[in-house]
């Protein structure tokens, strides 16, 4: 296999934070006394990422995530641990490497807020040494995959959150980057900026063949884009691998949903499997993962079924049950 | 070179269409330069009227229309080499808001100086007319020759240069603590005293003026001022300039030693 794009060994971030009780006296006390606690923010996360990969960075709040991208694009500097990503130790901030890699974060801009994207657009092509022909060529793809057209004239802070994010996307790929960091990309943004963003990313990795890392808390984003996905979890890694074998392990279930005809609505069906929704004749079983052929024999046999469809487990429920570990505990690691 | 002129082109163009949308907010800055040396001319013309018109001090004299030239020159190279860096630097690293800087392959200085030179190219053309009828109106006594004039623009330059990379080691400090504002403080009230900010440095007592030589403060201030005024002979305003460069050496040296501590300080917050 070719070397991987990016490779984390070990990388820990520790931040020291100032803390002290509420109340006069131990604000009297802490300018004498400070107290600092530690707070492991990444502990020891090993993983590769190969080149044209689309993974998906889960975890909750405070899981680690976006530490992690600030370590590989080069903001942070780890505590130990080492990490390469396209053979650079990122946070050297050596300027070949900060030209081949994007950061887009959903909560900030790389924009001027006063003035319109273009403005923002030719500082960025002077910076990045982009030629004048290879600007406008990728420029105008820009605009047609994302639908810029007026936008770029506009001050960014007259734009809607969604059109300054599709702005910020066409500022963070204008120097076409081989490593794109997307850290809540779809943030904020109503549903069918959502899909022509996840489209936009799709595009991107398969024109460019670029390597994407991105963290969403919107699980529709991960599933339409990545294949794989690592989760971390208390700053530690609890999964890499396939998106759809997390949910075997964590949730060893199918959904059986079944149309009956209306003359069996009172059918007793707690013998198949656990009833989970009842809506009228649609009815949704819940059944030992690997039982779930033999039911749908049988169901299909013994009851008057008009439709029947056999699904995984919602992905966010699977998620909530991987974060749903004791706090205090140690996260149990599930092998991808 | 190329890259360079590029860089600080496109870097000035956007620094003027900032400064264009927000022009009143930039003259009110730009005017607030008017303040200080405005107020430290009336106090020194009403003492010089006060001791038979001029104030005497180790061979140098100033009269009430000398303090006006210095005080005039000063407020135009004042507003040519001032620096806020250390201000804006500070509100980036607490808001986060550095992050995007630190991701292009360009350090951040280089806009900061761009923004920096599109401001005072701006506000000058905008306060020339000010400035001329201020010469007009309080009638400075400039004996200087035109050679001492074209001397001057070196060390202007040098004091700029200066000024800029010690206000940005300030400024550079918030990656340790971000309320740079109390330290910045103490900074301004070392430069009024040391700078000739509040007073000409012949008339300052001897042992400020004698501290005042091993600090950068005076090249950054009195200095270029005094050449200009023909009140620096020639071979004095060589050495100055040289000191001037040192000065300038050392705190880039100073600059670079703590942005690389520093910068593994940032913590990124909020982005």
């Amino acid at each position: 296999m070719s070397e991987p794009i990016v490779h984390l060994q070990d990388l820990a971030k520790t931040y020291r934070v100032h803390e002290r009780p509420a109340g006069f006296k131990n604000s009297l006390v802490s300018l004498v006394r400070r107290k600092y606690k530690e707070v492991h923010a990444v502990r020891g996360v090993s993983f590769d990422v190969h080149q044209g990969e689309v993974v998906g960075f889960l975890g909750p709040n405070g899981a680690g995530k976006t530490t992690t991208l600030k370590m590989l694009s080069g903001l942070l500097n780890p505590t130990s641990g080492t990490a390469t990503v396209l053979g650079y130790t990122p946070w050297r901030r050596q300027h070949e490497f900060l030209r081949q890699i994007s950061l887009v974060m959903g909560n900030r801009s790389q924009l001027h807020w006063d003035i319109p994207a273009m403005d923002s657009f030719l500082v960025n092509q002077v910076i990045y040494q982009i030629p004048e022909a290879r600007f406008r060529a990728t420029l105008d793809e820009l605009v047609q995959l994302l639908d810029l057209g007026e936008l770029l004239s506009k001050p960014i802070r007259n734009l809607s959150l969604g059109e300054r994010m599709k702005c910020e996307l066409a500022a963070a790929l204008l120097h076409r980057p081989r490593v794109l960091f997307l850290d809540e990309p779809t943030l904020g943004v109503d549903v069918t900026m959502q899909g022509r963003i996840r489209r936009f990313v799709a595009d991107y990795n398969r024109l460019t063949g670029a390597t994407v890392l991105l963290t969403s808390h919107y699980m529709a984003d991960v599933t339409a884009l990545c294949r794989r996905v690592i989760v971390i979890h208390h700053g530690r890694l609890l999964y890499d691998g396939d998106l759809p074998r997390l949910a075997e392990r964590v949730l060893p279930f199918k959904l059986i949903r079944l149309d009956l005809d209306p003359e069996a609505l009172h059918a007793e069906l707690d013998a198949y499997g656990e009833v989970t929704e009842r809506d009228d004749q649609k009815i949704t079983l819940r059944v030992p993962r690997s039982q779930a052929p033999d039911i749908v024999g049988r169901l299909l046999a013994e009851q008057p079924v008009l439709d029947l469809t056999v699904e995984d487990p919602p992905i966010e429920e699977v998620i909530d049950l991987v974060f749903a570990s004791d706090a205090s505990a140690e996260p149990k690691v599930l092998v991808g | 070179m190329r890259y360079w002129l590029h860089v600080y082109r496109v870097n000035l163009r956007v620094a003027w269409a900032l400064l264009m949308q927000y022009r009143f907010s930039t003259l009110i800055w730009a005017v607030w330069g008017f303040v200080g040396p405005l107020i430290s001319l009336a106090v020194w013309t009403a003492a010089s009227q006060s001791r038979n018109g001029a104030i005497a001090n180790g061979g140098q004299s100033y009269s009430g229309s000398d303090f006006a030239a210095y005080f005039l020159v000063y407020m135009v190279f004042s507003h040519l080499t001032m620096s806020w860096d250390a201000f804006e630097f500070a509100y980036r690293v607490r808001t986060g808001s550095l992050s995007p800087q630190l991701l292009r392959p360009l350090h951040p200085i280089h806009a900061d100086a761009s923004f920096n030179m599109g401001f005072k190219a701006l506000t000058s053309v905008l306060l020339l007319p000010a400035w001329v009828l201020l010469f007009v109106l309080l009638r400075p006594s400039i004996a200087s020759s035109w050679s001492n004039m074209l001397i001057s623009v070196p060390a202007l330059i040098l004091a700029a240069l200066t000024s800029y990379i010690w206000q940005y080691c300030l400024a550079v400090i918030a990656f340790w603590t971000t309320r740079v504002d109390a330290i910045h403080q103490f900074y301004f009230v070392l430069d009024s005293f040391l700078s000739g900010r509040i007073a000409p440095m012949a008339l300052m007592p001897a042992w400020i003026s004698g501290i005042a030589n091993y600090t950068p403060f005076y090249g950054m201030g009195a200095f270029p001022v005094e050449v200009a005024l023909g009140r620096v002979p020639p071979p004095a305003a060589a050495a100055g300039m040289v000191v001037q460069l040192v000065w300038f050496i050392v705190g880039l040296t100073v600059f670079r030693t703590l942005w690389t501590a520093g910068v593994k300080q940032y913590s990124a917050v909020g982005a």
